[in-house]
């Protein structure tokens, strides 16, 4: 710890004032560097600083909520997620708890499907529609007789594997997936703007034909597969208003769900706000650790140390384990 | 002085045993948002509750440490809502 006599340190500000530029330099520094005389952190970590970060991220996460009300689809998740990927991962869950395996089915494909454009068309994210519409409506829609029938649904994940582990560590999700009721399955993977967001919606349609004989043969799994594999290219296909063309037909058309790319991937950019906040704070920290053992600066503070570790703690669980995705 | 390494290791291996227990629940329920953002909170606090009791200890509490420690918390909870909370 340095102590100044009285003596010297009225040299040091008659130096000083020779030369403003030299202070301007000592000001800045200690913004970014404890101050030796003072004992004290730099400036960007005081406490007030620390306050105007948190306010600033919760500015940008209001932003984030308001832009997609403004310009819907702007924000949204990015998804690479498959009905084929989807299917493989289930059957492998079933098949380590002992299980069948569950053929995919068209009629609860279908069903699937109509849910997932019932939700974006009314703007919904629930097992039951705003008007009283119950997933075995749909099924019952596509003329599916069945004994047991059940439905998981997920929206913003990344991967098919994120889905399928999501549903598992879920109870509720967790018991349709391995009930030894069910025989076939139904997916839907599709793409769309829902409450201002761009993203992707799975439903998942469990189903036990009343008919045994009804259950979905290898090939009309592969059928359904194919066909979902050469789904048109865009979630969401306007197609052109030509004559002749029936009003129905000129509504969007949902379709199975390609690799999406919003223009602004909320995940990456609230992950990247995290992490720059945390890391520049952090940085600020590791700074401070360094240069008061350097020059055997002791500040009247909280431990350093203790502050660096919880944050670096805090963003590396940012960046890998977090992952995006919602089940019901 | 030998007293006072013993009762700083000891409260160390708190922090770190607390932070351990919280990453492992954060890891285990990683897909449910909900629990996250509790587990967050549950973190931010008991962080500030170990910097104050932690200072206590040693005598050298004063209100602008506590302030420290609580905001310290409250950004470490930001940092963690900015991205469960979408």
């Amino acid at each position: 710890m340095s102590v100044l006599t009285g003596k010297k340190k009225s040299n040091i500000v008659k130096d000083w004032r020779q030369q403003p530029k030299s202070i301007e330099k000592f000001q800045f520094v200690h913004h970014f560097l404890p101050h030796p005389e003072q004992q004290k952190r730099a400036t960007l970590l005081s406490n007030r600083a620390i306050v105007i970060y948190c306010l600033a991220m919760l500015l940008i996460a209001g932003v984030f909520r308001f832009l997609p009300k403004v310009v819907p689809g702007v924000l949204g998740y990015a998804s690479d997620i498959t009905v084929k990927d989807l299917l493989t991962y289930t059957n492998a869950r079933r098949k380590d708890a002992g299980l069948s395996e569950l053929r995919l089915n068209s009629a609860l494909t279908s069903a699937a499907h109509q849910k997932a454009e019932d939700m974006f068309k009314d703007q919904y994210w629930a097992h039951i529609s705003p008007d009283g519409t119950e997933p075995w409506d749909f099924i019952l829609g596509q003329n599916y007789d069945y004994i047991y029938a059940g439905e998981n649904l997920a929206k913003n994940f990344s991967n098919s594997k994120d889905v399928v582990e999501a549903w598992m560590k879920s109870t509720s999700h967790k018991e349709n997936l391995l009930s030894p009721n069910y025989d076939e399955i139904g997916f839907a993977v599709v793409n769309g703007v829902i409450e201002g967001y761009e993203t992707t919606l799975v439903v998942q349609m469990f189903g036990r034909p009343r008919n045994a004989a009804q259950v979905a043969s290898v090939y009309e799994e592969q059928t359904v597969l194919e066909k979902e594999a050469t789904a048109a290219v865009s979630e969401r296909v306007e197609l052109p208003a030509t004559e002749g063309t029936s009003e129905s037909l000129q509504q969007p058309v949902y379709t199975q769900a390609l690799p999406e790319n919003p223009a602004l991937d909320v995940t990456v950019a609230t992950k990247t706000v995290s992490a720059v906040f945390g890391g520049f704070v952090g940085t600020l920290l590791a700074l401070d650790v360094w240069y008061s053992k350097r020059k055997g600066i002791h500040k009247f503070t909280g431990h350093t140390v203790a502050h660096l570790g919880i944050l670096v703690l805090v963003v590396a669980s940012i960046w890998f384990v977090l992952t995006p995705g919602i089940v019901l | 002085m030998k007293e006072k390494t013993d009762t700083h290791l000891v409260e160390y291996a708190v922090l770190l045993s607390l932070a351990a227990i919280i990453s492992l629940l954060f890891y285990y329920f990683r897909y449910d948002h909900r629990v996250l953002i509790f587990l967050s909170g549950v973190a931010s606090f008991g962080y500030v509750l170990w910097g104050i009791i932690h200072h206590a200890v040693e005598g050298r509490l004063t209100k602008f440490i506590a302030a420290e420690y609580a905001v310290f918390g409250v950004l470490i909870f930001f940092l963690l809502y900015t991205v469960l909370s979408f």
